[in-house]
């Protein structure tokens, strides 16, 4: 069974008397442990996709499988416990909490799951696999670009999600931080086999997937494993 | 719970002026409110003092106080069925000077009442130095709290009554007594009262008549009014019209008449709470809303992340409610200390200008006071955390 499966995946805006269609009968299935980049122009229906993986939104048709459960038929609150116990997400802005350091930031998500008393000392080795370490008190006002986004790694990681999902999650730091934090996020991939989902307009990471799905006008354009179309390419 | 602490002390300029706001309304609370309590407490033991009998007084003066009544009458009235005891009394004024202090009841009074009369009342003297006066005897004083502490004066002490005037008064006359006894506090009348035996009350009351009546009566023979004592089970207020119908020149209150006009003040001084109350409400109420509504606008992306990693809608409602809470909680605290060391120095101000206290910071008045500002910080925290709770989080996290 694939880990996500979105099965005629739809979301309309209403627009005045327009109707937008961000995405338009969306079928997808993601294994678990892949690391999946979904690419597409402004208004592709990227966002939308994450939003709805993320169960953020919910879908004006079709739905979402995650592990085996059908996320349409959840409650609201049912839908925030699987967001906090089985997703992790990491936003282009990092969105760190001001007033919380770095442990206490990758330890937010702790706060609305089940208790879990392994939960601080997982918070603090997270923070040393992403070379943080030496930075638990920093408040994020303290930390660079990419020392941000990698506390923020850590935090998706926290409560041992099956899927983390990343919003442009490069788009704010320079090339080589970019780099670098790709390498952790498909080091975090293999070793924790978590699935990655991430939206980037850049090609040069999204090559860097196991796979690419590319959206157009809010359907899949395209959707090839790397392997396939290195091949294809040769 | 750190994490809101630290949100507050985010912004201390804004934070801090809408817990002055409640400050501000608990203050007014807390000041108005131990002044109310001083006067509902002396009410109380008004009511629990004037309860227990009728009070008789002479016809022509509407019965109560200062009238002429001669000692014979107590005996018409004993002889009214349904009547313990009926015994004549006297009260003067115990300053000569006109008197400015601030007190909820007659003021300083001289007051004594036949011997043997005291066992008849519900209203208990208990002592907090000495003893009673000895009732047939002459030149003993008992006297009340208050007025013990305003003459500076306790057991063993010789004081003049009344009190002498601060300028010449050729019609002062003036008579010593020995302190014998000191009363506990009551909270009412008695705390006003120096209690002589019946025979000087009677001559302190000859010497306060208008010159023009001196000597032309006998004191022995004059009352000011007569507390008449009813047989258990008799109702207090038709044994007062029984004495009006049936013993002539004389005016008998009934119980319930002197309980109802102590009520009506203490439900005036029960409205100026309510009106500080109010006004704390209004004042403090409405600067959290506007504080928490602004601390919502800031934090919506906050709210959005929160909402992403898990955060249902009572936890965002009840971190909201709780920095709403905390907010009346700092403003409750503040303000009740500041209320309540005002109150203390007023009164030692007043105590060193022997006067009477001004406020009591009842128990009641603290619970009520933080249990306000609390429910102040909850409430007026409600429509921010229900508009936090219910944001959407695609909107929260997008939003700039």
């Amino acid at each position: 069974m694939a880990a996500i499966e979105m099965v005629n995946l739809t979301k309309h805006y209403k627009q005045g008397k327009n109707v937008i269609k961000a995405l338009d009968g969306v079928n997808l299935k993601i294994e678990s442990g892949e690391f999946v980049a979904v690419v597409g122009r402004s208004g592709s229906g990227k966002t939308t996709l994450l939003d709805l993986l993320g169960l953020l939104l919910r879908p004006t048709a079709g739905t979402v499988v995650i592990d085996g459960v059908d996320t349409s038929k959840l409650k609201d609150g049912d839908r925030a416990t699987m967001r906090g116990e089985s997703i992790g997400f990491i936003f282009q802005e990092f969105n760190l909490l001001p007033t919380l350091n770095a442990l206490e930031n990758v330890m937010l998500p702790l706060r609305y799951a089940k208790k879990d008393p392994q939960g601080p000392a997982r918070a603090r080795r997270l923070l040393d696999e992403v070379d943080l370490g030496d930075r638990v008190t920093h408040k994020p006002t303290e930390l660079s670009g990419g020392q941000s986004q990698r506390v923020a790694i850590a935090r998706s990681l926290v409560n041992n999600p099956a899927l983390v999902l990343g919003d442009e999650p490069t788009g704010e730091v320079d090339s080589e931080t970019s780099d670098q934090l790709l390498d952790l996020m498909r080091r975090m991939n293999r070793e924790h086999g978590v699935t990655f989902v991430i939206v980037t307009h850049d090609m040069d990471i999204a090559q860097r997937a196991d796979r690419i799905i590319r959206l157009k006008d809010g359907k899949v354009a395209s959707d090839e494993p790397i392997a396939a179309r290195e091949l294809a390419l040769s | 719970m750190f994490e809101i602490i630290r949100n507050l002390t985010r912004r201390k300029l804004r934070n801090g002026l809408t817990v002055s706001g409640i400050v501000i309304g608990v203050l007014a609370l807390t000041t108005l409110g131990a002044i109310a309590e001083k006067a509902n407490y002396s009410i109380d033991g008004g009511v629990r003092y004037f309860r227990d009998h009728v009070s008789v007084g002479a016809a022509q003066n509407g019965g109560f106080g200062g009238g002429l009544l001669t000692v014979d009458k107590a005996k018409d009235i004993q002889a009214v069925d349904g009547v313990q005891a009926a015994c004549a009394a006297t009260g003067v004024s115990a300053k000569t000077d006109l008197d400015f202090s601030v007190s909820f009841g007659p003021g300083d009074q001289v007051t004594a009442e036949q011997p043997g009369c005291q066992q008849y009342s519900t209203f208990k003297l208990t002592y907090a130095k000495g003893h009673p006066i000895d009732e047939t005897g002459t030149g003993q004083v008992v006297l009340g709290s208050d007025i013990a502490k305003e003459f500076k004066v306790t057991t063993g002490d010789t004081i003049a009554l009344p009190r002498p005037p601060k300028k010449f008064n050729p019609d002062y006359v003036g008579h010593d007594f020995t302190v014998v006894g000191v009363l506990d506090k009551t909270l009412t009348a008695p705390d006003a009262f120096a209690i002589v035996s019946f025979s000087d009350g009677q001559t302190l009351f000859g010497d306060a008549l208008p010159a023009a009546l001196r000597g032309r009566v006998d004191p022995t023979t004059l009352a000011t009014g007569i507390n008449v004592y009813a047989k258990p089970g008799v109702d207090l207020d038709k044994l007062a019209q029984k004495i009006n119908d049936t013993v002539p020149g004389v005016s008998a209150i009934a119980p319930s008449t002197l309980v109802n006009a102590f009520k009506s003040a203490s439900v005036f001084l029960t409205a100026i709470t309510t009106g500080a109350a109010l006004l704390a409400l209004i004042v403090g109420g409405l600067s959290v809303v506007n504080t928490m509504l602004m601390a919502v606008t800031e934090r919506v992306r906050e709210i959005g992340l929160k909402k992403a990693v898990g955060a249902h809608t009572y936890h965002v409602l009840r971190e909201f409610l709780t920095e709403a809470t905390i907010l009346g909680v700092i403003g409750g605290l503040v303000g009740l200390g500041l209320g309540w060391g005002l109150a203390l120095a007023i009164n030692a101000y007043f105590a060193s200008q022997n006067q009477n206290e001004l406020f009591l910071v009842t128990s009641r008045l603290v619970t009520f006071a933080l249990a306000f500002s609390i429910g102040l910080g909850m409430i007026a925290g409600v429509v921010p955390a229900i508009r936090a709770s219910r944001l959407d989080p695609v909107t929260a996290l997008r939003y700039q």
